[in-house]
Parts: structure tokens; sequence; C-alpha cells
């Protein structure tokens, strides 16, 4: 079987062949994602998603932090965003930084709480956490907005000092939310890819070893938490802009499931861009079965439900297996899967 | 102090209740040390069964289903109350079946595929039962309101919570003084040890599953006339479920009763001065628990730590 550990030749590179085609494929989908029957938009929640689940992963597949609640941060971003434009003022950057940074508090918090859990209660922990900021959310509606949340957000034009870009079209937002997209996937594999990378996947493989040779294992996990806080936090302020609102159901449990399935459906828990493929394939699957029936949830968890008994190393460790089949079997129960 | 009374009178109902809940699923956590999120579902799929037989279903046009519709509400409720949670406890084996393959392997495996279920079964119930909200009918001995010290109380939520106390004692039983309730737990403890001593595990870890899911029904059936009954009624009740077993600590039995019962009386007492916020309550207590004690009140150590 292949772990998220077989680190590759090329680890220390900034970009990879890989990250090149994919920035390509990404610059590139404004101009074929109307003939393959598609649409705009659909690249547009695509390309959040795959920011949130990118930044999930580090803490769900990379550190083995099985967080339940992540659909909070995302919400998070979502209302700060959305607060930053009605109250502070209309700006792109100050509202992705007040998201970024109010999800990241927010994260930071519950880290300091859950960071010296393991299993079952961190797991636990975060669900908890995750329904009070929900709670929140639906309960304090003179801030929030209660049950319809804040409408009519603004959707802020790009301004970069020499010039400005309009982007109330779906096409330009794209665009925005694409670059942003390319520029955290080089972090993050960089990320991954380092010393501080190796220190998380130490973390997953054996938590009581790390702590032996010496790192601080709590600190390292409160980190994770609030960096993959962050990058929910940036998603959720995309969102509501790309929604021009935000409300409590972006925070739901709901959400939180689904991206732990969409990882674990991609192959995040084997490969680096495991969740990617996750997202693209729920998106396309909504669409696709959607079009043809209304229970396509039903087929989606079924679809799930087999994917865990069957090949729970995702669609990224299908591949892997067709690229080299030669793989001994005694090595597939490697240490970590106690 | 009188004036809290009724308050907390009204928390420890609600921890009973909350207690009748969480059973089932302490079972299978305890035993089998499989968190089962599809717990929620069950307990739904239990009452979707119970609506079923109360209004005769898909019979409801021939001459059995007049016949049975003619007869008082109380022994269909009563048949109701028997068949579905068996119904459940045999949707639950289903489970079991599936989450075979994920048995000694990573804990997470185990709770997404449930997780996964619990999906299945509310678009399941979505597609048979509809979307609405339904109701449960009662027969009226058990319904309406009884006077007791000058107080009024739902006579219904005292026949729930005396049923609760009986499933408590019942399982606790079962798994304390029979000769069954041994070997599960020796089998949660020591698999091939009891193996080797020529029990069929397969077939333990198969009753108490369906057992659990059962009691998961029995609540279903139990609880909806309180709650009222919708698909997504799962995630209702699996959350505060989870939150009663990591507050009691996982795999003990009287941990998580105490949790119930905790958690009513805080959910009860929060709802005297703050109703919009009572159920928050049970988060919060949470939190400050496992925030200062690892495994919860009661908790033992358990492979689901990893």
């Amino acid at each position: 079987m292949v772990t998220l550990s077989d680190i590759s030749r090329r680890s220390g590179q900034w970009i990879t062949p890989q990250i090149a085609v994919f920035a390509l494929v990404l610059l590139s989908l404004p101009f074929w994602i109307g003939p393959i029957g598609l649409y705009q938009y659909i690249g547009v929640e695509i390309a959040i998603w795959i920011i949130f689940a990118l930044g999930f992963n580090l803490l769900f597949g990379y550190t083995g932090l099985h967080s339940f609640g992540h659909g909070a941060y995302l919400g998070v971003g979502a209302y700060a965003f959305g607060l930053f434009q009605l109250h502070v003022g209309v700006s792109l950057f100050g509202g992705l930084l007040a998201a970024i940074l109010a999800a990241g508090v927010a994260g930071a918090v519950v880290a300091s709480f859950v960071s010296h859990r393991r299993g079952i209660y961190f797991a636990l922990m975060t669900i908890a956490f995750g329904q009070l900021f929900w709670f929140g959310a639906v309960k304090m509606h003179w801030i929030t907005g209660g049950e319809d949340g804040l409408l009519n957000i603004p959707r802020p034009d790009l301004n970069l000092g020499v010039t400005s870009f309009d982007l109330s079209g779906n096409t330009a937002l794209y665009y925005l939310i694409a670059t942003l997209v390319i520029v955290i996937t080089i972090l993050t594999w960089r990320a991954v890819n380092s010393p501080f990378g190796r220190i998380l996947q130490a973390i997953r493989q054996n938590e009581v070893r790390a702590s032996f040779i010496g790192y601080e294992v709590w600190w390292f996990k409160w980190v994770v938490f609030t960096l993959s806080a962050m990058f929910a936090g940036l998603a959720g302020g995309l969102f509501s802009m790309a929604q021009e609102s935000a409300y409590p159901d972006v925070m739901s449990l709901h959400q939180s499931g689904l991206i732990v399935m969409m990882v674990l459906v991609g192959g995040g828990l084997v490969n680096f861009w495991g969740p990617i493929l996750g997202v693209v394939l729920y998106f396309i699957a909504r669409d696709v079965l959607g079009a043809i029936t209304e229970t396509w949830l039903l087929w989606y968890g079924l679809m799930f439900v087999a994917m865990v008994m069957f090949k729970p190393e995702g669609l990224a460790g299908f591949l892997a297996e067709l690229k080299r089949p030669s793989e001994p079997e005694t090595w597939t129960k490697p240490a970590e899967e106690q | 102090m009188t004036l809290l009374l009724p308050h907390i009178f009204n928390g420890l109902t609600l921890g009973l209740l909350f207690a009748l809940i969480a059973l089932g699923f302490t079972l299978i956590v305890g035993v089998m040390e499989v968190i089962n999120l599809a717990h929620g579902s069950l307990f739904g799929l239990g009452a979707y069964f119970a609506l079923t037989i109360i209004g005769a279903g898909w019979l409801s046009d021939t001459t059995f289903g007049v016949w049975w519709l003619s007869l008082p509400i109380a022994p269909r409720y009563i048949l109701a109350l028997i068949l579905g949670p068996i119904f459940a406890g045999l949707a639950g084996m289903v489970l079991e079946l599936a989450l075979r393959r994920t048995y000694g392997k990573v804990p997470l495996y185990g709770l997404l595929l449930t997780f996964g279920a619990a999906l299945v079964i509310e678009e399941l119930i979505r597609l048979g039962w509809g979307t609405g909200e339904q109701f449960l009918q009662l027969p009226q001995s058990i319904n309406g309101a009884v006077l007791i010290g000058g107080l009024i109380f739902s006579k219904y939520k005292l026949f729930a919570a005396g049923f609760s106390m009986l499933a408590i004692a019942a399982v606790w039983v079962f798994l304390e003084k029979t000769p069954y309730g041994a070997i599960i737990k020796a089998g949660a403890h020591d698999s091939e040890m009891v193996r080797a001593l020529g029990f069929d595990l397969a077939r333990l870890r198969l009753l108490v599953f369906g057992l659990g899911a059962g009691l998961a029904g029995l609540a279903g059936v139990i609880m909806v006339p309180i709650w009222g009954l919708r698909p997504h009624v799962g995630v209702d009740v699996v959350i505060p479920a989870f939150l009663i077993i990591a507050l009691g600590g996982v795999g003990s039995f009287w941990g998580s009763v105490t949790a119930a019962i905790l958690v009513g009386l805080s959910v009860g007492i929060t709802g005297a001065y703050a109703p919009a916020w009572s159920m928050m309550s049970m988060y919060i207590l949470l939190i400050l628990v496992v925030g200062f004690r690892t495994r919860g009140l009661f908790g033992k150590k358990s492979a689901l730590e990893n």
C-alpha cells in the first residue's frame, strides 16, 4: 500500500511537474468547462473547496488528527468576510485577511483545548466545538442574522494599486480563486515535504515515539490545527464572496462531514493530490448524478461506504496501485495501522 | 429552590431519556470499540417502522389493513414497540456484516463507514416515508397530563423515563449477570483468547451490533412522540449520544448513564433561565469535563484513542 510518507525524490522543489500541470488545468478551465457540459460557477465552487480540502488534509491525512467539526472554521471565515464588507468597508484583501484571522483565532482557541487529545476524544471535542460555533451563529442573530444569515454581501473589486478588476462576473472571480489555489498548493506541497511536514507525519505514525525523539507533540498539533483553520477561513471568505451571503448551514455538521468524505474518497490518506481529486469527484457527482436522480446523495453515500470497505486508500490509492501493481503483498500493513 | 425543583425533575427525566438514547451506542462502543455514527439513523428507522406498523402502511387498503386499523390504538402501539426495534436491529446486523471489513484496521474506518451508512439510511427514509414531519399516535392511557404535588407533568414523559430505567437495568443485567455478557466483554478484551476457547466471535459481534441497533430503534419509538420525527432526526440524536459517551468515558456503562443524567440536568436547568441556549449547555459541559479529564468521567483505556 502507498502512504503519504512515501517521500518522492523531488520533494525539496517548490514547483514539480504535477503542480505545473495542475496550474495549467486550473488556468485553462474557463475555456473548456462550457464545452464539456458544465458551467463556470462549479469551477468557483471546486476551487474554493480545494483550498478547504488541502488545509484539512494537513490535519486529517498528514497528522492523522480526525477533525469532524471543520465546517465551523469555513463558517467563521464566511461570516468574518461578510461582516467586514458590511460594517468595516468594502475591500477584498481586508475581507480575506479578516476571514483568515478570525478563523485562525477560532482555530487557535479550539486547538488549545484539543491538542492534548487523541483519537476518539479528539474527534468528539472537534464535533462539540463545531456545534458550539454553529449554535452561536444561529442564536446570535444581532451579529450573524440568525437562520437567514448575512445577505447582500458585496463582491469587492480586486484593487492592485495601479489597476483594479471587477470581480462581479464568475469568470473573473474564478481567476482570482484559481490563482490563490495555485499559491496554496505550492505552499502546502512545500510544507508537507519540509522538516515540519515530516514531524506531522511522525506524529501520525506514532505520537509517543515522536515525543520520545524530543518533539513537543501538542505544539505541532496546535500549529497544524490553527493552520488548517486558517485555510478553512480563507475558503469560507471566498465562499461568502461567491455566494454573496453567509449563513449557518456553511458551518453545519453536514459540511464538516462532507469535507471528510471528499478527502477520504479522493485518497487524502495516501496522496497529496487526494483531496483535490475528492473535491472534483464530489462536485461532478453532485451535478451529474443530481441531474439524473433526486436521491443522488444515496448513491454517493453507497459509493462512499463501498470505498471505505474495499479501498480506503481512495481514488488516489487506486490510481497508484494501477501504476505499480508489482508491490509485494507483505508490505500492506505498515506499523502505523494499529 | 422550590421554583427550581420542577426544572430539576424535568432535567432528571430528560437525563433518563438521554441515557436511553445513548444505551445502544454505549453497548456497541464498549464491547466492540466501534463508533456507530449510524446510531441516530437506526433510531429514526425504528421509529418509522413503528409508524408504519401503527398506520398499517402499504397494507392499509387491504381487508387485513382495514381490520388492523379498526383495532384500538393500544395493541397496535405495543406491537410497534416490539417490532420497530427488531427491524432496526436487523438493519443493524446488515450494517455489521459490512463493518467486518474494517475490523483490525484503523478505528477511523469503522467510524467513516457508519457515517456513510447514516447518510444512506437517511436518504432511504426520505425515499420510503417522504420528507415531511410525522407523528406517532399514542394510546390514551399514556397520553395527556397528570397532577403530582400541585405540578403538572406529561404522562408520556413519565412513562418514557420509567421505560428508560427498565431498559438500562435490562442491559446491565445482560452484560453483568449472564454468561453472554461475560463472553462479550471477554471478546472485547482479548478476542484471540475467546476464539481459542471455542466461542464464535463473529456471531457474537453480529448479536451485539443487532442488540445495539435494536436499542437505538427502541429509543426511537419511545422518543419520537416527544421530539417529532423527520428524516434528519438521526443527526439530532447521534450528537447527544456521542457527547454522552465522551463525557462518561469510553467503555464505562455507568459513566455514560451518569453523563446522560448530567446532560439532562444541565439542559433542564439552563432551559429554566435561557431556553434558547439550553441545548448548547451540553457542549459546554463536555468541553469543561473533557478539557480537564482526558478520558471523560470514568473512561478506560481504549483502542479508539489511537
